[in-house]
């Protein structure tokens, strides 16, 4: 790790030197132990403080929208998905973007390293050999790194840069995840216990629409929720309208959402807020053979059409 | 101080009895998560955890509430107002800091104007408050006017010794609470093990922020770039308003079906977009940088002047729950350290 | 809450566009073809121009069943809305089903304005579906 962080700096000081960007976006130390925060740099004097560790989980593609200046990011793989539907929907021009791409091997998820200490607050961490050292104030525990990744980091399909203009550190092994085997298991369930999971998981919404805000793909002037003239959905914890706001909100991210679990991190109340949108890329998969963020060539699924697209869902009397 | 004595182990057949004549509200676990709910029974309460994920200053001010509803024919409207909760509440567990939040709510919703929703609420709200033994590093409340053994906004607050709390009665409510409960006064023996754990826990505490001259120092330094620096990775997302016990910005929708419905007051956010978006289109605060400055000075410098109060409790929950880990501390101690303004 | 008597009768909302379902549903009534009178029509432009929205709006405020008909495929009045009428529904349906709402609560069809025969058989057969499967409780928005 500390060897990517050298590579990332020694990088971000070249571009600085030569001035072919006027803002690196990446990671530097957060304020908590199993915390690394977003970073800004824009003089050489900065360039120190960032750092590549397990902990990097925000997808930094957030903060390109709506910039009129030269930026390179520090770009994960999911994060390089996510700049590549923001480049096709002329968010951002390709050549405005240097991006620093980074093989990723998961992040930690700081919250279930916590639950599995029960309560006793972690004072000190350190990450070494594929190892989570952690201290506490009376105790000290080893956990193994891999046990404790981020939900999405789990069904990851594309830890390697899709995109990049740098390629900092080797090549990784993507994981050979049979991909989304846990949609069609919730596909086998009945309507009732598929109904009864999502009651359950959208009783939990505080409608604070955190996941929203984190979601790069979520940069619409004027959200639907927010819409009064029609007003689509009311505002309180309701049932309906906390279910049709996860519903629809999964619905406009059909075939570009990158599964970087920005949302599900984001969300305080733990919802199972990613449950929707891996059903939804299952589909676009098999109807479309579409996969958010892998090409820049390719036209989202929504955008176009085929003569022969199925019919299997439609009345046929 | 007046105090009485339980048992730990006796605190579930307390609240077994309280459960009778309150709605009583304790933290439980639920699938990972420690947040209150109401219990039914003692033994349901969680009392040796972490703090809450959510603030108790829903059962004040909850997410959303109808302030009243209307049903109209041809000639006539009627108005009906939600009948108030039909038992008083209890709400056991509460962290000191979050109890020191209701005086704060108490200034705002009992001041000038009084909101007879939240004041008919807090009327019928019993506090008993939990001081903490283990604050956490991201804790600062005694940087903001309180301490893990704060009474302030509570009617009793336990205080642990070993395998007993002294309960402390901090008000009338809670003299009237305990009153034929059978609880032992107190010793000095006790008083005196509990003022040291006090002082104990209290020493132990992070330094946090710096008040001392902070809201001169805000009030100078409203146009300064650092605050672009400090606020550029805000996402705007809302879960520290959502989350923090004394945030209490609110917004008021109407919901209307056929000839009836309903005036809802629920949970706004400084932080979103069109919390100040004007009817000609402009907005005052545009970007991140306005939003999240005025939350700050908000809370350090503008509730001061109204309400002679810090609006911030030191919880620590805006510090772990912000998914970009935008640290209030390091932004008030940035600006404290700002030179060249007074 | 209301007992599902034996004369319950579903309320079903059709969207039908302009140019072809709906003409073809006003051909089934000039024809004096008879179909079942649960349905209340809203007539569009082109089925393209739904909103997914239309669809839970009316599951939320109660309706039992949603049909959506547009013009066949290369039969479009705009050329391509039914298009995307059926890419966008196709994962609509799917989505729903998946949170738990029963088979059938939606459908989706093609009607052509010569085809008043098939408008009425579309009908009946979605209201005996939804006669099946009994008042829509999943979305509705409860008094709160």
């Amino acid at each position: 790790m500390q060897e990517l962080t050298n590579m990332i700096r020694e990088v971000a000081r070249d571009l600085l030197k030569q001035k072919s960007v006027d803002l690196i976006i990446g990671f530097a130390q957060g304020t908590m132990p199993l915390c690394s925060t977003p970073c800004f740099v824009r003089q050489d004097d900065e360039v120190d403080r960032l750092i590549w560790d397990s902990f990097c989980e925000n997808n930094l593609a957030k903060y390109l929208v709506k910039r009129s200046n030269k930026i390179a990011i520090v770009a994960k793989g999911c994060d390089t998905r996510a700049v590549v539907e923001l480049i096709k929907e002329n968010q951002i021009s390709r050549d405005q973007i240097v991006i620093i791409g980074i093989p990723c091997q998961g992040m930690v998820d700081r919250r279930l390293v916590e639950s599995a200490l029960n309560g006793k607050e972690i004072q000190e961490a350190e990450e070494m050999n594929g190892e989570l050292i952690i201290k506490g104030k009376i105790f000290e525990k080893v956990l193994n790194r891999d046990e404790f990744l981020c939900l999405s980091c789990k069904t990851c399909t594309h830890r390697n840069p899709v995109i990049y203009d740098i390629l900092v550190g080797d090549p990784v092994t993507e994981i050979d995840t049979k991909p989304y085997l846990d949609v069609a298991k919730f596909e086998a369930l009945t309507p009732e216990e598929q109904g009864e999971y999502f009651s359950r998981e959208f009783a939990k919404c505080i409608r604070c629409y955190a996941c929203r805000n984190a979601c790069p793909l979520c940069y619409c002037q004027e959200c639907f929720v927010d819409s009064s003239k029609p007003q689509w959905i009311g505002k309180t914890t309701n049932a309906s309208d906390t279910a049709i706001f996860h519903i629809m909100r999964a619905f406009h991210l059909a075939g570009r959402c990158v599964e970087c679990g920005a949302c599900e991190r984001a969300c305080p109340m733990g919802v199972d807020i990613r449950k929707l949108n891996r059903k939804l890329s299952k589909d676009v998969k098999e109807r479309f053979d579409y996969e958010a963020g892998l090409s820049l060539e390719q036209v989202a699924p929504l955008s176009t059409f085929q003569p022969d697209d199925s019919e299997d869902f439609m009345l046929h009397p | 101080m007046k105090a009485k004595i339980i048992k730990k182990t006796d605190i579930s057949s307390f609240l077994d009895r309280l459960v009778k004549d309150y709605e009583v509200f304790a933290p439980v676990e639920k699938e990972g998560l420690i947040n209150f709910e109401r219990i039914s029974s003692g033994n349901e309460a969680l009392f040796d955890c972490p703090n809450t994920k959510m603030s108790p200053k829903q059962f004040l001010f909850p997410q959303s509430e109808t302030l009243f509803s209307y049903s109209s024919t041809k000639d006539t409207c009627e108005l009906e107002v939600p009948p108030g909760p039909e038992k008083p509440q209890l709400i056991f567990g509460i962290r000191p800091c979050d109890a020191m939040s209701f005086t704060l709510l108490d200034k705002v919703f009992g001041g000038d104007f009084k909101d007879p929703y939240y004041l008919n609420r807090r009327a019928n709200t019993i506090v008993v408050s939990i001081g903490c033994l283990s604050p956490k590093a991201t804790c600062f409340c005694t940087s903001v006017g309180g301490g893990p053994f704060s009474t302030e906004g509570s009617d009793i607050l336990l205080i642990g010794i070993g395998d007993k709390y002294v309960v402390q009665i901090v008000s009338d409510n809670g003299t009237k609470l305990l009153d034929k409960k059978g609880l032992e006064d107190a010793g000095k023996e006790k008083l005196d093990l509990a003022a040291g754990v006090i002082k104990k826990t209290e020493a132990a505490m992070n330094p946090g922020v710096e008040t001392e001259g902070l809201k001169e120092k805000l009030d100078n330094s409203f146009d300064d770039p650092i605050w672009q620096e400090l606020t550029e990775k805000c996402l705007g997302c809302g879960v520290c308003t959502y989350l923090c016990p004394s945030c209490h910005c609110f917004d008021i929708v109407d919901e209307a079906a056929d000839s009836g419905g309903k005036r809802i007051r629920l949970w706004d956010s400084c932080q979103f977009p069109l919390f100040t978006l004007q009817a000609s289109g402009f907005n005052p605060r545009p970007t991140v940088k306005e939003r999240f400055r005025q939350r700050v000075m908000h809370k350090f410098s503008y509730l001061l002047d109204s309400c002679g109060q810090i609006g911030c409790v030191g919880c620590g929950r805006c510090i772990t729950e912000c998914p970009v880990n935008l640290d209030i501390r390091q932004v008030l101690n940035s600006i404290a350290q700002l030179e060249g303004v007074k | 809450m209301m007992a599902e008597s034996k004369d319950w009768q579903p309320k079903i909302v059709a969207f039908l566009c302009n140019w072809c379902s709906y003409a073809g549903a006003d051909l089934a009534g000039i024809s004096r073809i008879q179909y079942p009178t649960n349905v209340r029509v809203i007539r569009v432009p082109c089925s393209g121009r739904i909103n997914p929205f239309f669809i839970l709006a009316s599951l939320q405020h109660g309706i039992d069943g949603v049909l959506i008909s547009g013009c066949h495929p290369g039969e479009c009045h705009y050329l391509t809305g039914n298009y995307s009428a059926r890419r966008k529904f196709a994962l609509l349906k799917s989505l729903l089903e998946y949170t738990g709402l029963e088979e059938g609560r939606i459908q989706f069809s093609w009607i052509s304005a010569s085809e008043g025969v098939k408008f009425a058989k579309v009908i009946a057969e979605v209201t005996e579906k939804i006669k099946t499967l009994g008042p829509a409780k999943k979305l509705v928005k409860n008094p709160s």
